[in-house]
């Protein structure tokens, strides 16, 4: 449920001082693929952190009593299977999450959506298939999935054309018509050829509450009130100075790029990451927002994180990053918010951040 | 009334010789140019639209791409070609056959007017499409604008850049990288779909016309002629039927190298700086600057301040204007 947010101030935004902790990984410039952080994901509880690289290695941090410092657990530095459920997915895996219940979870591809129980491992259920019967006619794809983090028989889903479907398994066992559609109509002042890839939902996560989803497409964060689906009920732009570039991001296969985005324990703010190890955070309560960077520069103990500006055009000032002196290859897909507490890991590349509140 | 961005633009980008010839085009245009406020230039968005294809073209057929095959990412690009595609044949049946004496303002003007900027709005189109030749019209923003202005690259496209000979190459008869990047992804999991579909496949690209089209099932079948997995299920039917639909109308010929100035190439800033090579190459700062850079340059005023509302490919035709 809902923590209490940090010991009762609000979260987010400019009324938190956001410090350095700690930083894991390797300092190199080059780092090879399998270093790459893919996955940040806090427990339940807030007590464990797991992160997972592109090279199939899972390292779990935990926190010490006394400091509040991460650090990796020895028994498990690299992970290997429990269980391996196998053959079931044709294409790319993009969303695994275990219902509340606590029995089953799901796991969903870009065609495909099945149900698991966490004891059989040799059938799943398929719940959710928009495969055409010819590909041909293939136009949109699955591309996250989440459960409700209450009812157990409700899910979501997003599509590769910034639509979110909201299925509830009681109403059929073949998820294949939603209970509820949410789509937000086109801005036709803002239409260009790159429209639909940019609505492209890379990210759906429900609030801890369970009343709100929010949304992450290339250029915004969206909230959505679960019972309105005519449009999101809070919009936040993560990188609007990008929209001028985005042929350039096209050509190089950035606007591809899927960045995931979370909630604090409280659900009054929202994260998410950006270009150039910049992430942003969004405060739902005083409509702040702050841009923050994960670098080795700012990574003195206890330093203060400086809000970074990017400047979108004209004179740029002093301290600001010019649009065009962004780093691309520096990119913040993956980031957690502790479930209580205001600590944030940041993964950049292959690079593991953990900042937290001064106040912590 | 002259378009007060075109002005602007350049004042800063082109030197003083290319001036006067700009402003000349630009009258010529006069009827057409849509007011800043109302979006691109025709002459910008055709030309836009003409780079994307490209792109996109080029994203679906390069050579084995460095990171792994995605079907979204498939998709969306399929998507966006098929989006060009159907503008370009709804430009091209609205127009008569393009008459080279004709004011530039109608068969544009009319076509601009149905077209964009939102392209998923079919305009109303009773008549058929033509033969090739205003589909090539329409296809080449070159000869869109011979007409009215000979400084905008009209040189002939005699020697087409790399990156546009990527695509016939590797389209027949050999398997091309793309069908078999997507092959990857159904060798991730093979299911027993990929049997029926290999039964659907071998059927769908024998109803296709067109060269490339037949040319690369053919291809295929002979490249992996025993190989369950080359008859992919889903990926492989996918990219076939999408493509060959695609290309029936036209041949990449067409499409890639009639008419068109290749000196768009090298001042194209949506294409890396090396011009032709591996598009799928990891960004690094420089190379987007690189790219980045021919529309970031500074005003020749210092006063003037920088307008990032302009597009991107504004200042490739500015540019272009200027060489």
């Amino acid at each position: 449920m809902a923590g209490a947010g940090g010991g009762g101030c609000p979260a987010g935004g400019n009324d938190l001082q956001w410090c350095f902790s700690q930083v894991k990984g390797a300092v190199d410039e080059d780092v090879a693929e399998a270093d790459v952080i893919s996955t940040v994901e806090f427990s339940h509880s807030g007590d464990l952190l797991a992160t997972g690289d592109k090279g199939g290695r899972v390292v779990i941090f935990q926190r010490e009593q006394e400091v509040p410092i991460l650090k990796p657990m020895d028994l498990m530095v690299e992970a290997s299977p429990r269980r391996v459920f196998a053959n079931a997915h044709t294409y790319h895996i993009n969303s695994i999450s275990v219902n509340s219940d606590h029995e089953t979870y799901l796991s969903a591809d870009d065609l495909r959506i099945n149900l698991w129980h966490l004891e059989i491992t040799d059938r799943s259920f398929n719940i959710v298939d928009i495969k055409p019967a010819n590909m041909e006619e293939l136009t949109e794809v699955i591309t996250a999935a989440e459960f409700h983090p209450h009812q157990c028989n409700v899910l979501v889903y997003s599509s590769s054309k910034g639509t979110i479907r909201l299925c509830d398994m009681r109403s059929s066992a073949l998820c294949d018509r939603h209970s509820k559609f949410f789509e937000e109509p086109e801005d036709p002042s803002s239409r260009s050829f790159f429209s639909e890839i940019i609505s492209s939902v890379s990210d759906v996560k429900f609030s801890h509450s369970g009343r709100y989803m929010m949304t992450r497409d290339y250029l915004s964060v969206k909230v959505w009130d679960l019972n309105m689906e005519s449009r999101p009920v809070e919009t936040h732009q993560v990188h609007e100075y990008l929209r001028s570039k985005l042929c350039s991001l096209y050509e190089n296969d950035c606007i591809f790029d899927k960045f995931e985005c979370c909630w604090n324990g409280s659900d009054s703010a929202i994260m998410t990451g950006s270009y150039n190890n910049f992430f942003r955070m969004f405060d739902r309560t005083t409509w702040r927002d702050v841009t923050l960077e994960a670098s080795r520069e700012n990574s003195k103990p206890r330093a203060s994180l400086k809000p970074r500006r990017v400047c979108a055009g004209g004179k740029r000032k002093k301290d600001e990053v010019s649009v065009d002196s962004l780093d691309f290859s520096k990119k913040i897909l993956h980031t957690a918010w502790h479930p209580v507490e205001n600590i944030i890991a940041v993964a950049a590349t292959n690079n593991l951040y953990i900042f937290q509140d001064k106040a912590n | 009334m002259t378009c007060k961005k075109c002005k602007t633009a350049n004042g800063y980008m082109l030197g003083k010789g290319g001036k006067r010839k700009f402003d000349e085009h630009e009258d010529g245009l006069e009827g057409k140019i849509v007011s800043p406020s109302d979006g691109p230039s025709k002459v910008s968005y055709t030309l836009q639209r003409q780079t994307i294809f490209n792109i996109s073209l080029m994203k679906l057929y390069n050579h084995r791409p460095l990171t792994e095959p995605s079907l979204q990412k498939t998709v969306l690009i399929n998507n966006m070609l098929r989006r060009i595609q159907e503008e370009l044949k709804q430009e091209g049946s609205l127009r008569p056959a393009f008459p080279a004496s004709s004011p530039p303002a109608d068969p544009l003007g009319s076509s601009y007017r149905e077209a964009p900027p939102a392209f998923s709005h079919p305009a109303p189109a009773p008549c058929e499409l033509g033969g090739a030749a205003p589909l090539e019209a329409c296809l080449t923003p070159a000869s869109l604008l011979e007409d009215d202005q000979d400084t905008f690259c009209t040189s002939p496209a005699a020697q087409p850049a790399a990156p546009a000979r990527l695509a016939p190459p590797a389209l027949p008869p050999e398997k091309d990288s793309f069908s078999s990047a997507l092959d990857e992804i159904e060798e991730l999991c093979p299911t027993s779909t990929s049997m029926e579909a290999a039964e659907a496949t071998t059927d769908d690209p024998k109803g296709d016309s067109g060269g490339p089209g037949a040319q690369r099932p053919e291809g295929l079948q002979d490249g992996r002629p025993d190989d369950p997995k080359l008859m992919d299920s889903l990926p492989g039917n996918f990219e076939i039927t999408t493509s060959t639909g695609f290309l029936t109308d036209l041949t990449l010929d067409d499409i890639l190298f009639a008419d068109i100035d290749t000196s768009m190439y090298d001042f194209d800033p949506c294409t890396s700086a090396s011009g032709t090579s591996s598009k799928m190459s990891p960004v690094s700062a420089d190379d987007l600057l690189k790219t980045l850079a021919p529309y970031s340059s500074q005003p020749v005023a210092p006063s003037q301040p920088f307008k990032m509302d302009l597009t991107e490919l504004d200042h490739i035709m500015e540019v272009l204007v200027g060489s």
